[in-house]
């Protein structure tokens, strides 16, 4: 094998791809990559068995064939080379780089040894605008759970039916669900458990203007935009009926300044418990009133104006999980809706009418005990 | 009418007496030994023939007596120590009845040679039977020797009861033993016939004297014990969770450098020790009493054994309260040394150092656990390149790693610590949720999804039993009709728990037992246990950074860092100076 290449194609590839090599390995080939020398083109490959990444990109190729090399050391060495052609060859197991007066050799593991990523096809699949899939991974992902004992919720759950696109993800504390017209590409329905972390990839590699290819097959999913590919198992199971638990009888609705809410809420936080994070609100016609008292620690109290009406109420949250999704809220005021302190509270956005374009965003989150 | 009432001759009343006090060779050591003590002797010298029954040899450099004062001794209620009833109370010396020399005298055929300060020549008294045989002027060094022959060879009905050479012998050697612990500041020798028994040189303090008993580990192994209510003060040694074993074990209290025996203050002890050491465990205990006087009635039985208290129950809280904290020190943890200092008692001010029995070394104080920056540079003699601090640089919080996915090395002021991950997390845990119990329940996250269990029968019951206690602990937990249950909430201890799993281990548990919550004294406890043990982050759990540093956190925020709640550690130390040791530094 040998090919010739721009050393800025050769280092955006490898750049692409090494992000997906596992750092710690029991696999020593895992912590290669996939060299695929074809016509007027070579595919960099690297996997950690749960999701792969492929790219491609133009080459002058000489002589085409595989090979696998030292992920890492590759990209290093590419990030410093000099701006100039850089000649790729295979000896054996060995890759030589030669670039202006640079002269690398590296040793590589048999080709055969690579893992395959999974033939995933594209001609069945749908499309997303990459905006429209990058804004339902950043505000859902966030609130899969990292337990093990329900490999279900580790998944951000994909819904495409009714013409709509949906995810949700939760950890049985809180919940994230967005949706958004699915438009006419997506037909048919689907119901996908995606780890979050081929998500995270399709987040850092895929641009907002592009347009996203999704593909699947029985048990794998694979996401192409651009020379770009990202391939991942799904995680197999029945999501649990998320609709049940979102409440449709809260009765007592407050209005919130996202912002001066968030930041009383890190007030207290940094008194509450370190495990626990357990502060208390009040809900009062016209103000909040937060307050936090760890034993050994010692007591916060803080008062922010809002618009409630209804019945007071307190009730108990981890700070953690309320800053979380108020983090992802990217309105100025926020809705939150309550029936009693140990019911599901839920926070949305507020957007003035009309500018919804379709979009719907909700979370959920499940209150603290309270004590007297 | 003739008289039936006689007044006993004293020979036959001090055999009488002899009854109380003189039971076998090693009351008889006792005794001799407590008066060479309050002589304020330097050095006791105890020989044994034949186990004591052929001759008891007690040899002190102590200030010795007068002749007048040695006729006088051989006298029923001849004391030197005491001159009304008032003195009785608050008495410091060992002896103060005057019966222990004529009683003793009763029963064998005695030699008492003493010479005073002062005296040009000594005295010596020879005693058959009581009688006084021969009196006499002797040449030898200040001080006294008593010699018992032929221990009761006029009451062959006592005689009968004495045991094989063999076992007197060790009893005398257990009564020395005693005696020697509680005055380190005496030097002790026990000779048996020919055997050495024990050789015990002056020592500075209590941790030596243990030392000279039983080598350098087993006192290296033992943790300082301070404490203080009202007029009481105690001192002592107590060993290491990590050490105690279950089975034999040694333990003596003392009071003005008398050993006395009172199970409910070691049990008081043991108290103390509740959690960190398995149920069965036995540590050895060394603890001295102060009080003042009129606290205590030191006079209950001839034999003086055992102590009266005014006010028991303080004096058992202050025990167990006294232990417990010793056990909160980084002194109690675990370690890899293999060589450790002798652990220091603070020395007591104002302490007369006489018969005060543990008398203390420099005052010490408590190993820092954290860096202080400023303190790093000194003793570091003999390391390359003294300019440049080796790692300990001007740190504030220890530097924390996760190996193996669970343990932690921090590095300390002096040397390493290795945490065991789970076991740390137990004891925050358990600690926490018993806080939890007082403060009106645990911290409870509602669920969005419930959680629907099947159990056993008898699992079902013990939840409807438990029902109150485990929402204490955050399972707020509901019959749903036949072996099924629903979690509605639970707590949420840390990121990687797992609810579900956590209840059932603990059901199981609770419904079976076990060896640790056996060892819970009420349900609260239990549960805590049991809730602390399944619900602790698990081995092989990776931790990020924050994790790692908010676990070391919360750990030494709680009361007893140092020990799980099953009697395991939770920390092992490496001391650097083992480690410089074990570089040959
Ligand atoms: N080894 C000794 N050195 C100095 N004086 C002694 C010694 N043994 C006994 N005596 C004196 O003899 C007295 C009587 O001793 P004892 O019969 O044991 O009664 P007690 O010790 O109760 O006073 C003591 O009070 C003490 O004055
Ligand atoms: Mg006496």
């Amino acid at each position: 094998m040998n090919f010739t290449i721009t050393r800025k194609n050769l280092h955006q590839g490898l750049a692409a791809v090494s992000a997906s090599i596992p750092t710690k390995t029991t696999l020593p080939v895992l912590s290669n990559i996939l060299l695929e020398a074809t016509d007027g083109q070579v595919r960099i490959s690297g996997t950690d068995l749960d999701v792969g990444v492929r790219t491609r990109t133009p080459a002058e190729v000489g002589q085409e064939g595989v090979l696998t090399a030292p992920g890492k050391k590759l990209q290093e060495i590419a990030r410093e080379l000099p701006d100039e052609p850089v000649q790729v060859t295979s000896q054996g197991d060995q890759i030589e780089l030669r670039c202006g007066r640079s002269r690398f050799k590296l040793n590589g593991l048999p080709a055969d040894d690579f893992p395959n990523l999974p033939e995933v096809s594209f001609e069945e699949g749908w499309n997303a605008p990459g905006q429209v899939l990058l804004s339902l991974v950043q505000h859902t992902a966030f609130a899969v759970s990292t337990e093990e004992s329900r490999p279900i919720l580790n998944g951000v759950l994909w819904e495409l039916k009714d013409g709509q696109m949906r995810m949700v993800a939760t950890n049985g504390h809180r919940l994230a669900k967005m949706t958004v017209p699915a438009g006419s590409s997506a037909q048919g329905g689907a119901e996908l458990i995606v780890p979050p972390a081929a998500l995270q990839q399709v987040q850092r590699l895929f641009e907002k203007e592009n347009e996203v290819h999704v593909g699947r097959d029985a048990n794998h999913l694979g996401f192409r935009s651009g020379n770009t590919e990202v391939y991942t198992r799904l995680i197999e199971g029945t999501y649990p009926n998320y609709e049940q638990v979102i409440p449709k009888d809260n009765d007592k609705w407050a209005v919130v300044d996202r912002e001066s809410f968030a930041s009383a809420v890190r007030r207290m936080a940094v008194v509450a418990s370190d495990q626990t994070h357990r502060i208390r609100i009040g809900f009062h016609q016209g103000a909040m009133r937060l307050t936090v008292l760890t034993p050994d620690l010692g007591e916060g109290e803080d008062e922010i104006e809002i618009q409630y009406e209804g019945e007071p109420l307190e009730i108990g949250f981890n700070a953690a999980y309320l800053l979380e999704v108020l983090r992802y809220m990217d309105t100025e005021e926020v809705k939150m809706g309550f029936k009693a302190p140990e019911r599901a509270a839920t926070i949305e956005p507020v957007r003035p009418d009309g500018e919804e374009g379709g979009v719907e965003y909700l979370c959920l989150v499940m209150p603290l005990r309270l004590l007297d | 009418m003739s008289r039936t009432i006689h007044v006993l001759p004293d020979a036959v009343a001090n055999q009488i007496a002899a009854g109380e006090v003189v039971e076998r060779p090693a009351s008889v050591v006792k005794e001799l030994v407590e008066n060479a003590l309050d002589a304020s002797a330097r050095r006791v010298e105890v020989v044994l023939e034949g186990g004591g029954k052929r001759a008891i040899r007690v040899a002190d450099d102590g200030w010795g007596m007068g002749r007048e004062d040695a006729l006088l001794s051989l006298d029923r209620h001849a004391t030197s120590k005491i001159r009304k009833a008032e003195d009785l109370r608050g008495v410091a010396t060992f002896g103060f009845r005057g019966e222990a020399l004529p009683s003793i005298a009763s029963v064998s055929r005695m030699k008492l040679e003493t010479r005073a300060r002062g005296e040009e020549v000594g005295t010596g008294i020879r005693v058959e039977g009581g009688r006084i045989a021969d009196v006499g002027d002797v040449a030898r060094t200040r001080g006294t020797t008593v010699e018992v022959g032929r221990l009761f060879f006029n009451a062959p009905a006592r005689a009968k009861f004495l045991r094989s050479p063999a076992v007197e012998t060790r009893a005398v050697s257990d009564a020395m033993t005693g005696l020697a612990l509680a005055n380190p500041g005496v030097a002790f020798l026990v000779r048996s016939d020919d055997r050495v028994l024990l050789d015990l040189p002056e020592a500075a303090d209590l941790p030596e004297r243990v030392a000279q008993l039983w080598g350098e580990e087993a006192a290296a192994e033992l943790v300082p014990v301070h404490g203080e209510e009202g007029e009481l003060r105690l001192r002592g040694l107590v060993q290491r969770p990590d050490r105690a074993r279950p089975g034999f074990r040694r333990a003596h209290l003392f009071m003005a450098g008398r050993p006395f025996r009172e199970p409910a203050l070691l049990q008081a002890a043991d108290r103390g020790y509740r959690t960190t050491v398995p149920s069965q465990a036995r540590p050895w205990i060394f603890l001295e009493l102060e009080a003042a006087a009129g606290s205590v009635d030191v006079n209950v039985h001839p034999t003086k054994a055992e102590v009266r208290f005014g006010n028991r129950a303080s004096v058992e809280s202050l025990v167990e309260s006294a232990v417990r904290r010793a056990l909160e020190g980084e002194e109690s943890a675990a370690t890899f040394d293999r060589e450790l200092p002798r652990p220091r008692l603070r020395v007591r001010e104002g302490g007369d150092g006489q018969n005060g029995g543990v008398s203390g070394g420099e005052s010490e104080s408590q190993m820092a656990l954290f860096l202080a920056g400023d303190e790093a540079t000194e003793g570091d003699e003999g390391r390359a390149g003294e300019d440049e601090p080796l790692v300990q640089g001007t740190l504030e919080a220890p530097r924390l790693w996760q190996v193996h996915r669970s343990y932690i090395m921090a590095e300390v002021r002096d040397g390493l610590l290795v945490i065991d991950q789970h076991a740390a997390h137990e004891r925050i845990l358990f600690e926490e949720i018993m806080e939890a119990y007082d403060g009106g329940g645990g911290v409870s996250q509602r669920l969005l999804f419930p959680l629907t269990l099947r159990l056993s029968p008898a699992e079902c019951a013990q939840v409807e039993a438990l029902s109150g206690v485990l929402q204490g602990a955050g399972f707020e937990v509901e019959g749903f009709g036949g072996d099924t249950v629903i979690l509605r909430a639970v707590p949420h201890p840390h990121p990687y728990f797992d609810a579900e799993r956590s209840f059932r281990e603990m059901m199981d548990e609770l419904t079976h037992g076990s060896e640790l919550v056996r060892s819970a004294r009420n349900q609260h406890e239990r549960v805590a246990m049991s809730f602390a043990c399944k619900s602790a982050i698990k081995a092989g759990q990776p931790l990020s950074d924050e994790e790692v540093q908010e676990l070391f956190d919360r750990l030494f925020a709680t009361e007893l860092p140092y020990h799980d709640v099953h009697g395991r550690p939770t920390v092992v130390r490496l001391s650097s100076g083992e480690l410089e040791r074990k570089f040959g530094r």
